[in-house]
């Protein structure tokens, strides 16, 4: 068995050395291949991280009264953590309201002058609500609608990120969408290329098949050079894929980083934290398509 | 050695390979069948091997029912059969020890027992000193006789040549038949396919006649009838 093996490996070699162009092209197309599946996750992994940058950023912003007493707002905190779909509240007083109004607007003269002619802090204590979702906020707008403080409260300010969440979902699925089908075309395409391949390989071999067939190999032997060639070029495509993607990722991470702010994307860790899943899966997942385009080209070329 | 009972081979639509034939090979033999063109010769041939199967009839060969051989048990009954065309059927990438050496490469034989065998078997059909030699520096006989070794290799019970000086001069002719007769004495059962009057003659040995798929005669120490 062990003899076996090593010779259909041997012959594996052979076909792949034999037809070096054609296993190129097949290799080229592989790669082809995983490199859109691959621009499939990067991209899955940046809306997927733009996405929750969005999301952690969207809160709403409840003002009271500056009438208001410490004892209604605090039922409105105890209240709005109370609530499943709440994530945090943020108090800020009225006068933490005030001193970040004049730092935000300490070159504006003309507010500056307009508070110091008031006289008196006008703002009123203010709750931030952040949800765990972004559409929980119409929930959490018709929970403020509590008599036990709705009175006590000037203004709701809740800006639409849901639409801007949307947004991205739209354009990044319509992307997939597109990546999606290049992704098959490139996968029918490498179909079509690995069944030639070895169809042109069986022609080669006709003559040294012909002579197996006549000496006493058994199938397996015939066959399993043909299987194992492609398992080689699959492991050849997922390596190259695999030497090429890491510096490809710490190139582009930067650059990608910048529309994160001071957060990073998390492409790198990402695919180092899920290489064995994703190089596995794709090894595994090509190693199946040639097992059957081979079989295909096997079972109607292929005589034994 | 080889049975034959009433076996017959249709080809589609209503093409007559073999019809009908019954026929007993002891080991040890060497029978030639002859006929011509057409006749039925390599239908029986390729039956022998299991190239083809018989439409109807049984054939056993060394007590093996081979009738409805299944396909995963032909590569055994064919390490047990040497086979010799008239084309030769070598690999021309390969040396003569190559091509020999292939037989036994394809079965799983270690290395080790592919090197003692394969300068053995090439001695007896006196290519001992060729063995780097690719076919196209050898002469038709020669090739042959590469293709003889190559089927010797297994050291199989049978061998089936198939038109085996088809391609060759006179000389080169006499010397194969001669190599067969060699190995015919040392055991091995010979089924000659031919239509080459003079070998079959120069034999004298049993000769089995076909005729539109049919044995019309069957002779001890024989001789080319038609």
């Amino acid at each position: 068995m062990f003899v076996s093996s090593y010779r259909v490996t041997k012959f594996a070699l052979q076909n792949f050395w034999r037809n070096f162009w054609l296993s190129l092209i097949t290799l080229s197309m592989l790669l082809l291949t995983l490199f859109t599946i691959n621009l499939l996750l990067v991209l899955n992994v940046v809306t997927d991280r733009a996405i929750a940058l969005v999301e952690d950023r969207v809160e709403l912003s409840v003002y009271f009264y500056d009438s208001t007493q410490e004892t209604t707002l605090s039922s409105a905190v105890a209240y709005l953590r109370g609530l499943s779909q709440v994530r945090d509240v943020e108090i800020i007083s009225a006068d933490e309201a005030y001193q970040q109004f004049i730092q935000r607007h300490t070159d504006d003269a003309q507010i500056m002058a307009s508070l110091q002619e008031l006289g008196e802090n006008p703002f009123g204590p203010t709750l931030v609500i952040k949800a765990d979702q972004v559409g929980d906020f119409e929930m959490i707008i018709d929970a403020l609608d509590n008599p036990q403080f709705r009175d006590s409260i000037r203004e709701k300010d809740f800006s639409d990120y849901q639409s801007i969440v949307e947004r991205i979902q739209s354009i990044t699925d319509r992307i997939q969408v597109f990546v999606i089908i290049l992704a098959l075309v490139f996968l029918f395409i490498a179909c079509l290329i690995v069944f030639n391949t070895v169809r042109i390989g069986i022609f080669i071999h006709r003559d040294e098949i012909a002579i197996m067939r006549l000496v006493g190999a058994n199938n397996w032997f015939i066959k399993a050079p043909f299987l194992l060639e492609m398992v080689l070029v699959s492991f050849i495509a997922v390596g190259i894929t695999i030497a090429m993607i890491y510096p490809a990722l710490i190139l582009i991470e930067p650059q990608v980083d910048v529309y994160f702010g001071s957060q990073s994307a998390g492409l790198f860790e990402y695919f180092t934290q899920n290489g064995l899943l994703i190089f596995g899966g794709e090894f595994l997942a090509l190693v199946i398509i040639t097992f059957v385009s081979t079989g295909m080209a096997m079972k109607k070329y292929l005589k034994v | 050695m080889i049975r034959f009972k009433n076996v017959s081979k249709l080809y589609p639509p209503n093409v007559v390979g073999l019809d009908c034939v019954s026929l007993h090979v002891q080991p040890g033999e060497f029978v030639s069948i002859v006929g011509k063109s057409g006749t039925g010769k390599s239908t029986l041939a390729k039956l022998l091997f299991a190239e083809e199967r018989p439409t109807r009839g049984v054939i056993e060969i060394g007590g093996w029912d081979i009738t409805h051989i299944h396909d995963r048990d032909i590569p055994l009954l064919r390490r047990q059969i040497g086979v010799v065309f008239q084309d030769f059927k070598l690999l021309q990438k390969k040396t003569v020890y190559e091509n020999v050496a292939f037989a036994l490469q394809v079965a799983g034989v270690f290395p080790r027992r592919i090197r003692e065998v394969v300068p053995q078997v090439l001695d007896i059909v006196n290519l001992g000193n060729k063995l780097a030699r690719y076919p196209k520096q050898l002469s038709g006989g020669e090739q042959q006789r590469v293709a003889i070794a190559r089927a010797l290799v297994h050291s199989p019970k049978m061998l089936i040549a198939d038109e085996p000086t088809g391609n060759l001069d006179t000389l080169n002719s006499r010397e194969i038949m001669d190599l067969l007769k060699k190995i015919n004495e040392f055991g091995t059962t010979i089924v000659l396919v031919t239509h080459d009057r003079e070998m079959v003659n120069r034999l004298r040995r049993r000769v089995i006649t076909l005729e539109d798929g049919k044995i019309i005669s069957d002779v001890e120490e024989g001789r080319y009838k038609l």
